[in-house]
């Protein structure tokens, strides 16, 4: 590639969405990321496209900017949007007035909600609380994070745009006030990329990136906790309606449930621990809203840092707004640097029209934005599934078109086609086939096999692991596989550790001794 | 009553998909298509919401259980796939093949209100699949349908004399033999007299409802589960325990029906299969010598009742009689699952190595308690099983 315009820095929606945004109006864009994409805070969430009905009270900018972007997203990110719709449920034990506060914010937020009977949302998801009091349905949905964000960069490609993961920026260079290039460490070393402006678009690692530049920008990583269940026990996502508080939104994702989230200020974006203590806290709100809870299966717990904007002496935790903010640091004599921060995953577009915006109107480039009406990527025609559906796994079908796009999709059925022995399931619990793993294995961006993970969901489901990670070490062949599985057996077990009780104990035991008497690999690590 | 039986079900979050499941399945090791136990309810069961679709294992599973006792987690594998086979059809119709295979109940009743009705029923079959009718709906016409008897056993049972007791039983014979077999409810009623036992029976005892589960018709086994708990229960008052010689029908009425809907009601201890029951009481053990051998294929549904081998340890008593166990797996018919015409070559692959064993075995007579199978095992040996409640009658029989 020539040298790009502009490099953004952090591979998460907002940077993803900035780097399709810039090229679709013909802006040469680079993208960095030091590790995999959506390693931060677009992955590590709750998954909900929110309806803003979350922010109808305390924030109505911020909820009309959600219900505008949630229509946008449904019909320009259709594969990894599932309209699973939202119910609000306030318990005997919330604030009524709560209530009438809301159904007022969200009428002037634009939401539309309709007031079900308690009966009928018992009707609709039986494994509530009958301790409802009333109960709305709000259009929320589902949001894929790591699907979106693959999306993305497959859309921006198509018009030029470029991306490098795991590669580092480590500095920003200026020469007279003038950003002139960002140096990057990756692999084969450190180099420097020049280019006319830099957007700090690194989530929770914004303050550091801003330092390198030596600038000040007050971003406060705010650790969300969230819990996932073995099954979808809920078909919608279920917000209690009361003051946001811990624990209180449930999201059916795919096969799974989410439970989230915590608020917790914590020094460092790399903060992704999570303890027992935090689990039985969100177990012990979540049983509000469903009180058989501790009934079903945990596979894992994980976090992720909100990267809260601090202007100097603003709020922080769930008082700190959650609307973003757009800094041209040429106010501050470094001209070409761009830093936005703040937002919510479910208004990464508008973010990116909105610093795209400046950006082009620095650069004198006058297209508009097209963000808003153009699809991701083309979506997997009814016709095209249904010719290949006999070469896919039953309940597969779907699944791996809404992963995979139109692209890849047609590759993987060509694949499953041509060779028979490529329908074998890798991953039995997230139906996942061989040729969808390899297929995805052979891009270059696929160093190890979490980066494979994340984009097909193998190791995902009820073993987290326990039973595709030999095979797809094998198969992967890009490292040794020893290594291969040591890594990935790794991560699953951060996540495993906290939530040791019942069946997710059983399952991990089951792992570790399998993976120690066959390979001598200690899923458990030192954390025995 | 083993502490699986009642009360403590689980779920697919239970599952840790071990694979166990998958290596005892014998429908599994036969049919390279059947995707296993594990992957219908446990794993694929969570990816339903994706999309309206079939996977034809949801009819492979035979309902054998051997997944249930493989399970290293207490799983009941079977009765989950079960249930999602009962919900596919909440939202898809029947075929009329499995409408009749689930229906023996109805169809034995409506057999005996005709004068010689048995005699039509069974020409019927024959008529049927030389037609080609049979085949045409979906069930094979490679393998007899079960005769009807003469008369069935609760018509015998009313010209049956016996010395009233104290001490009773209620014989809940089942379909099979009630209609089939009836030879093995009169051996039965022959040991526990000679047990000093009285035999009643309850004209209002229904089905177990095994071919419904194994069809998808829950709710039509839900009424029969209310029907035959609440009758077991009140057997129970009285203290008198409810005896079955059917293992499928013992294993449905003691746990198989509380862990698939998931009701405690449907949980009775007060059933037992026939030698469990004989188990418990002072046997009579003035017995004449039998001196033969005998080959045991023990049943399925005998095994996962986890209460071991009574009939083995009740006929050990027999002076001069040997028994050795087939120990040859499943016999592969599974109540209706070999009577399904696409299912046939697999169902007789499933028996092969039992088949095997029997042909190559010099044994004086081959057993088991289970009907289906001892149908499965003269189709496929021309050999013809006896139960074991003959083999104890027998002995009896010369006091």
């Amino acid at each position: 590639m020539d040298n790009p315009t502009v490099i953004i820095i952090g591979g998460g929606a907002t940077g993803l969405g900035i780097l399709r945004d810039l090229s679709m109006r013909g802006v040469k864009t680079l993208l960095v990321e030091k590790g995999d994409l959506t390693n931060g805070a677009s992955s590590r969430y709750h998954g909900l496209l929110h309806s803003g009905g979350r922010y109808a009270v305390k924030d109505q900018s911020a909820a009309r900017e959600c219900i505008e972007e949630n229509q946008i997203l449904r019909r320009i990110g259709k594969s990894c949007v599932e309209e699973t719709e939202g119910m609000f449920v306030r318990l005997e034990s919330d604030d009524p007035n709560y209530e009438s506060q809301w159904i007022d914010g969200c009428k002037s937020s634009g939401i539309k909600i309709k007031k079900i009977s308690v009966d009928e949302a018992l009707k609709l998801e039986p494994i509530l609380t009958s301790k409802i009091v009333s109960a709305y349905l709000v259009p929320d949905a589902a949001i894929d994070g790591f699907r979106l964000s693959w999306q993305l960069v497959d859309s921006a490609k198509r018009f030029g745009g470029e991306i490098k993961t795991y590669t580092r920026a480590v500095g920003i260079d200026s020469h007279n006030g003038k950003i002139i290039g960002v140096r990057v460490r990756n692999r084969s070393g450190e180099h420097e990329i020049p280019c006319d402006i830099v957007i700090n678009a690194a989530g929770g690692w914004t303050g550091k990136i801003a330092e390198m530049a030596g600038l000040d920008v007050g971003v406060q990583p705010d650790k969300g906790t969230l819990l996932v269940f073995n099954s979808r026990l809920v078909n919608r996502v279920v917000n209690r309606l009361h003051k946001s508080g811990d624990g209180d939104i449930f999201v059916p994702h795919g096969s799974v449930t989410i439970l989230g989230t915590s608020s917790m200020s914590v020094p460092t974006p790399e903060d992704t621990s999570t303890s027992r203590a935090e689990v039985e806290n969100l177990m012990r709100i979540g049983s509000e809203l469903i009180e058989n809870l501790p009934k079903y299966r945990l596979l894992r717990a994980f976090a992720g840092s909100r990267p809260l904007y601090r202007p100097k002496g603003g709020a922080i935790g769930r008082e700190a707004s959650r609307g973003f903010a757009i800094i041209d640091h040429s106010m501050e004599g470094l001209d070409g640097m761009f830093t936005i921060v703040g937002g919510k995953f479910t208004t990464f577009r508008l973010m990116a029209e909105k610093i795209s915006d400046q950006v082009c109107k620095k650069l004198g480039n006058s297209n508009p934005c097209r963000t808003a009406s153009e699809p991701i990527v083309a979506e997997v025609s009814s016709k095209s599934r249904e010719n290949v559906q006999k070469f896919f796994p039953s309940f597969g079908l779907n699944l791996a078109a809404n992963r995979l796009g139109k692209d890849r999709f047609e590759k993987v059925a060509k694949k499953l086609e041509s060779e028979p022995e490529s329908r074998q399931l890798l991953c039995e619990c997230e139906n996942i086939t061989r040729a969808e793993f390899e297929v995805i294995a052979s891009e270059e961006t696929s160093t190890d096999l979490d980066d494979i993970r994340r984009r097909t969901r193998f190791g995902m489901g009820t073993c987290q692991g326990t039973f595709c990670t030999f095979r797809a070490a094998c198969i992967f062949g890009k490292n040794s596989a020893i290594d291969s599985t040591r890594e990935m057996l790794f991560e699953r077990w951060k996540g495993i550790r906290p939530v040791l009780i019942g069946q997710s104990l059983k399952q991990a035991e089951l792992m570790r001794s399998i993976y120690i008497s066959s390979l001598d690999v200690n899923a458990g690590g030192e954390l025995f | 009553m083993n502490e699986n039986f009642a009360g403590i079900r689980k779920t697919i979050d239970h599952c840790v998909a071990c694979t166990a499941c998958m290596a005892a399945c014998p429908v599994m090791r036969a049919l390279q298509d059947y995707r296993g136990p594990k992957l219908i309810a446990p794993a694929h069961g969570r990816l339903h919401f994706s999309q309206d679709d079939f996977d034809r294992s949801l009819e492979f599973c035979s309902n054998c259980k051997s997944c249930d006792r493989a399970c290293p987690n207490g799983v009941s594998v079977s009765n989950l796939n079960m249930q999602q086979r009962g919900k596919f059809f909440e939202s898809h119709k029947h075929s009329q093949r499995d409408k009749i295979l689930a229906h023996i109940e109805s169809a034995g009743k409506k057999i005996r209100t005709i004068p010689f009705g048995h005699q039509a029923a069974n020409w019927g079959s024959s008529v049927g699949k030389i037609l080609g009718i049979s085949e045409k709906i979906g069930i094979t016409a490679k393998r007899p349908l079960p005769i009807y008897a003469r008369k069935n056993f609760k018509t015998l049972f009313k010209s049956i004399h016996q010395q009233k007791s104290d001490r009773k039983i209620v014989f809940y014979p089942g379909c099979y033999i009630n209609e089939n077999d009836p030879d093995v409810g009169i051996a039965l009623i022959r040991v526990m007299n000679a047990n000093g036992i009285e035999v009643l029976i309850d004209e209002n005892f229904r089905c177990c409802g095994s071919p419904l589960i194994s069809t998808g018709f829950m709710n039509e086994s839900r009424l029969l589960a209310e029907n035959n708990s609440a009758r077991i229960q009140d057997w129970k008052s009285k203290n008198i325990p409810v005896v079955a010689a059917c293992t499928t029908c013992s294993l449905v009425l003691k746990s198989e029906l509380a862990e698939i809907f998931g009701d405690d009601r449907f949980a009775n201890n007060n059933v037992f299969d026939a030698f469990e029951f004989l188990e418990t009481i002072d046997l009579n053990l003035n017995l004449a010598s039998v001196p033969k051998r005998i080959l045991y294929h023990v049943p399925c549904h005998l095994k996962s009742q986890g209460i071991g081998l009574p009939a083995r340890e009740i006929l050990s008593e027999i002076p001069d009689l040997k028994i050795e166990l087939a120990d040859a797996g499943c016999c592969g018919l599974s109540g209706n699952f070999g009577y399904k015409k696409e299912l046939y070559d697999v169902s007789m692959k499933i028996g092969r190595e039992l088949f095997d064993r029997i042909l190559s075995s010099d044994a004086d007579e081959v057993m088991s308690e289970c009907g289906p199978c001892r149908m499965q095992i003269q189709h496929g040996t021309n050999r013809e099983p006896m139960h074991p409640l003959e083999i104890l009658a027998g002995a009896y029989l010369p006091n």
